[in-house]
C-alpha cells in the first residue's frame, strides 16, 4: 500500500513538471489523452469490472456534455453550477441506460446500448435543434481556462482525481464485489448479495465520471458536434484503451488512453484517413491476443523480472 | 422439534421433462438429511427451487415457517439458506481469502465501502474447512479437487447459514479427500448445523446423517432411517438397478 501510494504520488509529480519540458503542441495531445483515460476509466468501471460490456458510453459522455453546453451557451448558467446540473442528468441517463440490463445479458446488452448512442445522435439532431444546435452543433462554449498549459493541469487534476477516487473505491469490498460479478454472478447472488444493486451503484459511478469527463471537455473544446461524439471509433477508442491498458485495474485505462492517443496521433501524418483506425485496431488486437490483460500485466511482469522477482503482486492497483 | 425447512408438493417441469413431480420432504433444526437417488431423479433441481434459482411451478417451500418462494435468491440467503455446487464454481481470478470475503460480505452497499475486510474472520472460516493459513493467497487454478470442494463449503459457510445444501461434496474426490471433508462435516454436524447432502458415495453419506429420503423421477419414495431407506424394496429397484 505504501509503495502504490508512492507510485501514485511519483506519477504526480511527473507529470506537473511536464510543461516545463514539453512543447505546447505535445500538451494538447497529452490534454486529449487525459480525457479518454477520464472516458476510459468511467468504461472499465461498469464494464471492465461488472463484464457488461457497453457500446453506448457516448451517450452518457454526449449527456455530460450537451447539458452542460446548453445550460451555458442558451441559458447564461455558469459553469460552475452547470457542470454539477450535467453530471446530475447523465447520473439519471445513465440509470434510464441502466433499465434494460436489468432483463438482458451479454452481448444483447452491447446492441442495446450500442443503440442508446444511435438514438442519442438522432434525437440530438431532430429535438429542439434550436438548443442542441442541430447537425453542426454548438460552438463558442464558454471556456473554463485558456491556453495549454493551465488546461493540460486542469485536465491531470481531473483526471487524477477521478483516477483516485476509484481506485480508492475499488479496493474496498464493494470492489471486491464488482470484480466478483464478472466471474460468476450467480455465486455473488449466492453469497447474498443484490446483484442487481451492486450493478446499478456501478452504471452510476460510471455515469458519474462519464458525465464529468463530458461536460470538462465541452468546456475545453469551446465546441460539440454530434457526428464527432456519437461516433463509433470514438466508442472503440475508449474501449479499446480499457481493453490494451488493463481491464478492471484503474491505471490501464490511464495507460491505454495515452497509448492510444500517441499512437492514433503519430499515425496521423502516415496515414489521415480512416484507415488509422483500422491500424490500430490490429495493433490492439496482436497486443489483446498476446496479453489480455494489457499493457498493465506487460510493465508488471517486467517490473517483477528487472526486480528480481521482490516487486511480487501489484494488487489491484 | 421445528422443522427448519419443508417443501410441500413441489413441482418443477423443464418443458416436457417433470423433473421434481409433488415432492414434499422437511429437516428439522440441527438435523442431517440424505437426499438419495439415481442420476437425473432431480436432487440439483431441488436445491436449484430452494436458492431460488429456478422457480417452482406449484408447491411451497418454507423456512422457519416463512414461505420463501417469492424471495429473489440473495434474500433467501439472508434467511438462512446456502448451497455448494456439484461443479465448484469459485471466483476464478481470487484467491481463497477473496472468495471468502465476498460470502463474508454484508448486503449493504455503504458498509461494503465504508468497512474492510475481516482478514481474522476469512482465516477462521479458511481453517474451520481444513485450509492451511498459507492456502489463503492461493488460486482456484492452484487449488486440487478436495481443495476446490473445500472451497466451495468456506464459501457457503462464510453466509452464515441455517441450513446447508450439500451437492456431491465427495465427487472427484481421492479417498484421503473424502476421509477429510466427511471428517469435516461430522464435526459441523456435531456444532449443529442442519444440513441436506446429495451424495453418490452412500457408504460416506451413512454414518453423516440422521435420516434419508430416496427419490426417482422427482418423487420420494422412501424415507426413513439411513439403513431402513437401503433396504426398502423400492429404493433397491430404482437406486441399485437389483
Ligand atoms: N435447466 C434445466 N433445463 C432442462 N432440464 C433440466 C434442467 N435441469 C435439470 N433438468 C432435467 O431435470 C432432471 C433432473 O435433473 P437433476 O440435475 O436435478 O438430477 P440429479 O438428481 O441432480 O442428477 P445427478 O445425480 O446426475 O446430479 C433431469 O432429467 C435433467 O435433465
Ligand atoms: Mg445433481
Amino acid at each position: 500500500m505504501p509503495r502504490l501510494l508512492l507510485a501514485w504520488a511519483a506519477f504526480a509529480v511527473i507529470m506537473l513538471l511536464l510543461p516545463q519540458v514539453v512543447s505546447p503542441g505535445t500538451l494538447r495531445i497529452i490534454i486529449f489523452a487525459n480525457f479518454l483515460a477520464i472516458f476510459a476509466m468511467s468504461w472499465d468501471f461498469i464494464s471492465g469490472k461488472t463484464g457488461y460490456i457497453s457500446f453506448g458510453h457516448p451517450f452518457l459522455i454526449g449527456i455530460g456534455a450537451y447539458t452542460s453546453a446548453i445550460l451555458s451557451y442558451r441559458f447564461g448558467v455558469p459553469v460552475s453550477l452547470s457542470i454539477p446540473l450535467a453530471v446530475l442528468a447523465t447520473m439519471i441517463g445513465g440509470t434510464l441506460f441502466f433499465l434494460p440490463a436489468l432483463r438482458i445479458k451479454g452481448t444483447y446488452f452491447a446492441l442495446v446500448t450500442l443503440a442508446f448512442m444511435e438514438l442519442m445522435y438522432q434525437l440530438v439532431q431532430v429535438i429542439r435543434p434550436d438548443l442542441t444546435g442541430g447537425t453542426r452543433g454548438i460552438s463558442g462554449i464558454k471556456t473554463i481556462l485558456s491556453g495549454a498549459v493551465p488546461n493540460f493541469y486542469l485536465s491531470f487534476g481531473l483526471m487524477f482525481a477521478i483516477a483516485l477516487a476509484l481506485w480508492l473505491l475499488s479496493r474496498t469490498r464493494i470492489g471486491t464485489a464488482l470484480d466478483a460479478i464478472s466471474m460468476n454472478e450467480e455465486a455473488v447472488s449466492g453469497s447474498g448479495l443484490n446483484t442487481t444493486r451492486l450493478k446499478l451503484f456501478a452504471f452510476m459511478v460510471s455515469a458519474l465520471v462519464a458525465g464529468l469527463g463530458g461536460a470538462f471537455y465541452a468546456h475545453y473544446l469551446g465546441s460539440i458536434a454530434p457526428r464527432a461524439l456519437f461516433d463509433i471509433n470514438f466508442v472503440f477508442t475508449i474501449i479499446v484503451s480499457a481493453l490494451i491498458g488493463g481491464s478492471s485495474t484503474v491505471i490501464g485505462p490511464i495507460i491505454g488512453a495515452y497509448f492510444m492517443t500517441f499512437l492514433l496521433e503519430y499515425l496521423r501524418p502516415v496515414l489521415p484517413g480512416s484507415e488509422r483506425y483500422l491500424v490500430y485496431g490490429l495493433i490492439a488486437l496482436v497486443l489483446y491476443v498476446y496479453q489480455p490483460k494489457g499493457i498493465m500485466e506487460l510493465l508488471r511482469k517486467l517490473g517483477v523480472r528487472a526486480g528480481g522477482g521482490r516487486t511480487g503482486r501489484a494488487g489491484n492497483v | 422439534m421445528s422443522s427448519l425447512l419443508v417443501l410441500d408438493n413441489v413441482v418443477k417441469r423443464f418443458g416436457g421433462i417433470v423433473a421434481t413431480n409433488g415432492l414434499s420432504f422437511h429437516v428439522d433444526r440441527g438435523e442431517s438429511l440424505a437426499l438419495i437417488g439415481p442420476n437425473g431423479a432431480g436432487k440439483t433441481t431441488i436445491f436449484s427451487l430452494i436458492m431460488g434459482e429456478h422457480r417452482q411451478n406449484s408447491g411451497t417451500i418454507k423456512l422457519n415457517g416463512e414461505e420463501i418462494s417469492n424471495l429473489p435468491t440473495h434474500k433467501r440467503i439472508q434467511k438462512g439458506v446456502a448451497r455448494t455446487y456439484q461443479v465448484p464454481r469459485p471466483f476464478s481470478e481470487m484467491d481463497v481469502a477473496g472468495n471468502i470475503r465476498v460470502g463474508m460480505m454484508p448486503d449493504n452497499l455503504w458498509q461494503m465501502i465504508t468497512r474492510g475486510a475481516d482478514p481474522d474472520g476469512e482465516l477462521a472460516i479458511a481453517r474451520s474447512v481444513g485450509f492451511r493459513d498459507a492456502d489463503l493467497s492461493r488460486k482456484p487454478s492452484e487449488l486440487s479437487m478436495g481443495d476446490l470442494r473445500k472451497l466451495e463449503l468456506a464459501r457457503t459457510l462464510a453466509t452464515r447459514p441455517e441450513v446447508m445444501l450439500l451437492d456431491e461434496v465427495f465427487a472427484g474426490l481421492t479417498v484421503g479427500e473424502i476421509e477429510q471433508i466427511s471428517h469435516l462435516l461430522a464435526e459441523k454436524r456435531k456444532q449443529g448445523l442442519t444440513y441436506i447432502i446429495v451424495s453418490h458415495d452412500l457408504r460416506a453419506l451413512e454414518p453423516l446423517v440422521d435420516r434419508a429420503v430416496a427419490m426417482t423421477f422427482g418423487k420420494a419414495i422412501a424415507e426413513g432411517s439411513f439403513s431402513d431407506v437401503m433396504d426398502d424394496e423400492a429404493v433397491r429397484s430404482a437406486y441399485l438397478g437389483q
